[in-house]
């Protein structure tokens, strides 16, 4: 257990944003900024058929365009790489290539790359490929794909099926048999997606004479599994150095987007430049392998009549699209917190992993857990409007109580701390509940329909690679998710800290990393930088993701902190002739306890430890002040091998109250914002107000999820919504102000006490929108159970409310 | 999302436009603010061989009083007609209107005559324009001709003008007395093209009764629609909320309107209803108690 701190001096500071000068002056030197001598450009022909065998693919045309240098289509492929990494249930049966090979699977799958001197040149010879296609039988409808004789995205399967498998945890027979009351709804979470402002972009070189192939990239983390990308672009693994670019925004969909650095790859070697690759928005759009959750929910929630909840069970399909790059990893997401925050005491999980003729699944900021999070509070609203109970007084009855943490859930997911009650009061007196409803009773009056949905949900953080797999009885998969720092004091006493994954996709790493040193070394931030290592000089790392940064980069700083402290205070208890433990790091000095003028400043020790060997005590061995470290996941268990226990696997875990009021117009569905108010609990903030950014923007998507955003697919595999025409993300003008607040209930696991905080306000968002308009047609008697909430849809259920029924 | 290639012109002046346009036309076309263009060529959605540059020519860039109508040309940008004092103070409506058309940054690259000539059927120009029966200016090799708002819009990105006619000008009337009138539109996200809106202009006798309405609705058919059959029901009545809601459901039937992925045309013709009741219920408000 990390020991606490009793009072910190940057830690929970609201320091400037590190990233902010060179962003606001245009020194970002993102991906698209960076020029190689001879650098050519590369583009891509999709596939303008959901599904398709390619009959014959003609180059000719495109090949003789002058400026071209390459054009590589899938009849190469097999020659040029392997496959392509993939984590899914079998990937000798679903196989990915980097270009299609036989057929394509869906709309904007890519057919063929084009290398031209410039990117305009490269889109026009991919307008003279000629492509003959034989179109197949499309399948886009999950439920239809899983009925026998559906057409097959991946024949060598013999079903569009992937995966399933029902699993239990605690007696949910029992529960349900005992159940007083129990309600029942089909839920639909229809399919959207990230949308980082920078697409996804890679400049490969390929050194013949070395065999060296390096690529600077603004996606891809796990850098210990960069050995698959290699083994993709069959180059040995210690000839792969991925250097990472900062990039413009990622919400999960640059987690391990590899496509594009393999492709840029494939292409630098084959022609013997260096190649660009940088996604337009159309490429990003249908061929971002990062679609998120497509869900079709059948769930039963049972409860008692004083409102205690018992079981839940769920009955999901997730529309994966032409192939499951990571599996069932969101539903292993899911189930690290399927019970809410509350004490629900068995679940029973059945899953369908469906292919269809659609652009792939990746991550989207939640990773299927904030698709959990609205079907559990949709059920407990449900619960609550079948009992006639107030949203508040149901929540506050089946909280897991602050005496109860460390608490295990059903699946075996542990809960670290938590104080929900204490949320739940710090956002009805932000929102003035009372004072909500009480405008909403008056509005009424006047003929306004006014909702106020109310929502306590989890935000699960660190994930344990065993989500990955523990969907499976054998074999069983990798366990480590490690995160790695560099520290180096130079002989002047400032800091420079190394991260080795593709750690700035947006967020702050810099300005955490910097409070989190300073605070470890008494030192200002301004005295520590931050670079980024190429994975062939790298320490195994992660990188952000299932909001694991904080936490996990921390821990790696105060484990290679404890290392320079160390050597430092040897040095200057040599030279001050002081026992170590008399001596204290602070104010930039290392001083005597309770004597604090006799002090040597870090940058003598430093001195000392570069230039001076003779000066240094004779058990010190190695001139110097550097120290790597390796954190490894804090917490986590193996999952039991008959599977009714998953182990720990995501156990610092956050928790949110959401609270939004909304007036509706009953006339033609639209509605307006009252009021919207977050409260977290994040454990300790590091800095107050990069968190509550990540609230807001999280927010701001989970907006467009619950009302705006949706990939739209055709009953023939079109991607309708293929560009922002159609595509509708929230602006700053459907965005509520959001009114935040903080709870701290510090993790007893994690350096400091952080829980990660990423996605928090995607998490939350479409249930509390949900719930609020739900709410102001509660004299209708309208239940909302599908995101987006559409103007149209919501006419359509006033009137489905009011029709006779039969 | 790169273009396909094709030949730029700048020309300074509107004799030297006009003369390039000939020369090239049909592969030509004018390049205005080019919001709606620059994304059309660049998704290869069209493709011009030629493209001439108007952003050089300033006198295309005025507003003006003549003869009891509000001249504005064409490279007028929309922000500046927006913030035009002489425009609220005349044809109130076109300012109400402009800002729904897209956003600020939208308004200061996008043109009046642009917004115009590409004649988007869900855009708010061109129903303002119908709405005020304006009258848009063409210039071709054969000179100038005048062409009334009701006959400019043909269909979706569909115009009267000539493959090798420039429009230079349109001419709005200014509000009468005892006009009032309004702008409504529903859409997606604020700043989104219409899934349906209306221009609405009241007129009043001194009696208050209607003496005229003018309606017209974007986003309900393959062009601006001029809702006739309404205007006609409310000429002389009396106003009303009875008659304001009866206007809009016979509104709702003259219009066309699709079924897209924002708005079904179900959807659209139930909100027509009730935005039409509503634009004149404020139209019939300002008329009576001022602006």
């Amino acid at each position: 257990m990390a020991t606490q701190a009793p009072a910190r001096k940057w830690i929970g500071q609201s320091i400037p944003r590190v990233e902010d000068p060179r962003l606001l002056l245009g020194r970002g030197e993102y991906v698209t900024d960076l020029v190689l001598p001879g650098m050519v450009h590369a583009a891509i022909l999709r596939s303008p058929l959901a599904h398709a065998r390619i009959a014959s693919i003609d180059a000719s045309k495109a090949r003789s365009l002058p400026g071209v240098l390459a054009v590589v289509t899938g009849r190469e492929i097999k020659e040029l790489t392997n496959p392509m990494p993939d984590f899914g249930p079998d990937p000798s049966k679903h196989t990915w290539w980097v270009l299609a090979t036989d057929k394509v699977r869906y709309m904007g799958e890519p057919v063929a790359a084009v290398v031209a001197t410039d990117r305009y040149i490269a889109e026009d010879a991919c307008e003279l490929i000629e492509v003959n296609y034989e179109p197949l039988p499309v399948v886009v409808d999950p439920v239809e794909a899983m009925k026998p004789g559906a057409p097959l995205v991946h024949e060598p399967l013999g079903t569009n099926v992937a995966y399933s498998r029902t699993f239990v945890f605690g007696d949910v027979e029992r529960d349900f048999t005992e159940a007083e009351v129990v309600v029942r709804d089909h839920l639909r979470w229809h399919r959207s997606g990230a949308q980082p402002l920078e697409t996804v972009g890679a400049v490969a070189q390929y050194n013949p004479a070395t065999g060296m192939m390096t690529i600077y990239c603004n996606s891809v983390t796990f850098t210990f599994l960069l050995f698959l990308v290699a083994n993709t672009l069959k180059i040995p693994s210690n000839k792969l150095n991925l250097i990472p670019c900062p990039a413009g925004g990622s919400f999960g969909s640059k987690f391990w987007a590899v496509r594009v650095p393999i492709l840029a790859g494939m292409l630098a070697k084959l022609v013997g430049r260096p190649v660009k690759f940088v996604e337009d928005r159309i490429d990003n759009i249908t061929t971002s392998d990062h679609h998120g959750s497509d869900r079709i929910y059948d769930v039963e929630m049972a409860a008692m009549r004083d409102g205690t909840l018992r079981s839940l069970r769920v009955k999901v399909v997730d529309d994966y699209g032409a192939y499951i790059q990571f599996g069932v990893g969101t539903h292993g997401n899911s189930l690290a917190q399927v019970v809410g925050p509350y004490k629900i005491k068995s679940v029973q999980y059945e899953l369908y992993a469906v292919l269809t003729n659609k652009c792939q699944q990746g991550a989207y900021r939640g990773f299927g857990s904030e698709v959990t999070n609205w079907v559990v509070e949709r059920m407990v609203d449900l619960v609550a409007r079948e009992l006639g109970m107030d949203p508040v007084e149901i929540r506050r009855k089946n909280f897991i109580q602050p005496h109860e943490f460390p608490y295990t859930i059903p699946t075996g997911n542990m809960y670290d701390s938590g104080n929900y009650p204490g949320v739940l009061e710090k956002a009805l007196q932000l929102a003035d509940y009372q004072g909500l409803r009480e405008m909403q009773r008056r509005a009424r009056e006047e003929g306004r329909y006014v909702g106020i949905g109310l929502i306590s949900a989890q935000e699960r953080s660190v994930f344990s690679s065993t989500e990955f797999w523990f969907w499976f009885d054998q074999p069983t998969g990798i366990t480590s998710s490690p995160e790695s720092v560099t520290l180096k004091m130079d002989p002047m006493g400032n800091i420079t800290a190394t991260l080795y994954s593709q750690a700035f996709w947006g967020q702050s790493p810099e300005t955490m990393v910097a409070q989190v040193v300073a605070e470890e070394f008494d030192i200002d931030p301004s005295q520590v930088s931050v670079i980024y290592g190429g994975s062939a000089g790298g320490l195994p790392a992660t990188g952000p993701g299932g909001s694991r940064f904080t936490i996990m980069v921390a821990g790696a700083i105060q484990g290679a902190a404890r290392r320079i402290k160390e050597k430092m205070l040897k040095i200057a208890s040599h030279k001050l002739e002081v026992a170590p433990e008399d001596l204290e790091f602070a104010e930039g000095k290392i001083r005597v306890r309770g004597t604090p003028e006799r002090a040597m400043t870090l940058q003598e020790v430093a001195m000392l430890a570069y230039l001076f060997k003779l000066d240094l005590p004779p058990d010190i061995e190695e001139s110097g002040l550097e120290a790597d470290y390796t954190f490894d996941h804090p917490y986590t268990t193996m999952p039991a091998p008959d599977r009714k226990n998953l182990g720990v696997f995501y156990p610092f875990v956050g928790h949110a109250c959401h609270i939004a009021a909304v007036e509706v117009d009953i006339e033609t569905g639209q509605h307006t914002f009252l009021k919207y108010v977050a409260v977290h609990d994040a454990g300790t903030v590091v800095n107050p107000r990069s968190l509550n950014g990540q609230i807001i923007g999280g927010v701001a998507q989970g907006l467009g999820t619950a009302m705006y955003e949706q990939y739209v697919y055709s009953p023939d595999g079109q991607l309708l919504t293929g560009s922002y025409m159609d595509y509708l993300i929230p602006t700053a003008m459907e965005v509520p102000k959001v009114e935040i607040g903080h709870q701290e209930t510090p993790s007893p696991f994690t350096p400091y006490g952080i829980k990660g905080a990423g996605e928090g306000g995607r998490m939350m968002t479409p249930a509390v929108v949900s719930a609020a308009i739900e709410d102001a047609l509660a004299p209708f008697g309208v239940r909302v159970n599908e995101v987006p909430i559409t103007p149209e849809k919501i006419l359509r259920w006033i009137e489905e409310a009011q029709a006779p029924r039969p | 999302m790169k273009p396909a290639a094709f030949t730029y012109f700048a020309p300074s002046s509107l004799d030297q436009a006009v003369s390039l346009l000939a020369d090239h036309a049909p592969e030509a076309k004018p390049l205005a603010g080019g919001q709606s263009l620059i994304p059309l060529i660049n998704f290869r959605l069209a493709e011009s061989r030629y493209l001439i540059d108007l952003n050089r020519i300033s006198e295309l860039s005025y507003i003006r009083e003549a003869d009891g109508t509000i001249a504005i040309g064409a490279m007028t940008r929309q922000f500046e007609a927006e913030r035009s004092e002489l425009v609220s103070r005349t044809i109130p409506l076109l300012t109400e209107a402009l800002r729904f058309t897209g956003h600020p940054t939208i308004r200061h690259r996008g043109t009046v005559g642009g917004a115009l000539a590409h004649a988007d059927p869900a855009a708010e120009l061109p129903a303002v324009a119908v709405a005020l029966g304006a009258e848009l200016v063409a210039r071709g090799p054969a000179g100038t001709r005048t062409i009334p708002a009701g006959e400019f819009f043909l269909g979706p990105l569909s115009t009267a003008l000539a493959p090798d006619e420039l429009l230079v000008e349109v001419r709005i009337p200014q509000l009468p007395p005892r006009a009032g009138w309004a702008f409504l539109e529903l859409s997606r996200r604020h700043g989104d093209f219409a899934i349906v809106g209306v221009a609405a202009v009241i007129t009043l006798a001194p009696d208050g009764r209607v003496e005229r309405a003018s309606l017209a609705l974007c986003g309900a058919g393959p062009k601006p629609v001029r809702a006739s059959r309404a205007e006609a029901a409310l000429a002389g009545a009396s106003p009303s909320q009875e008659r304001f809601r009866e206007a809009g459901e016979i509104a709702a039937q003259e219009i066309d309107p699709d079924s897209d992925l924002h708005a079904s045309a179900y959807y659209r013709r139930r909100v027509a209803t009730v935005l039409v009741r509503r634009a004149l219920a404020e139209a019939h408000r300002r008329a009576t108690e001022g602006r």
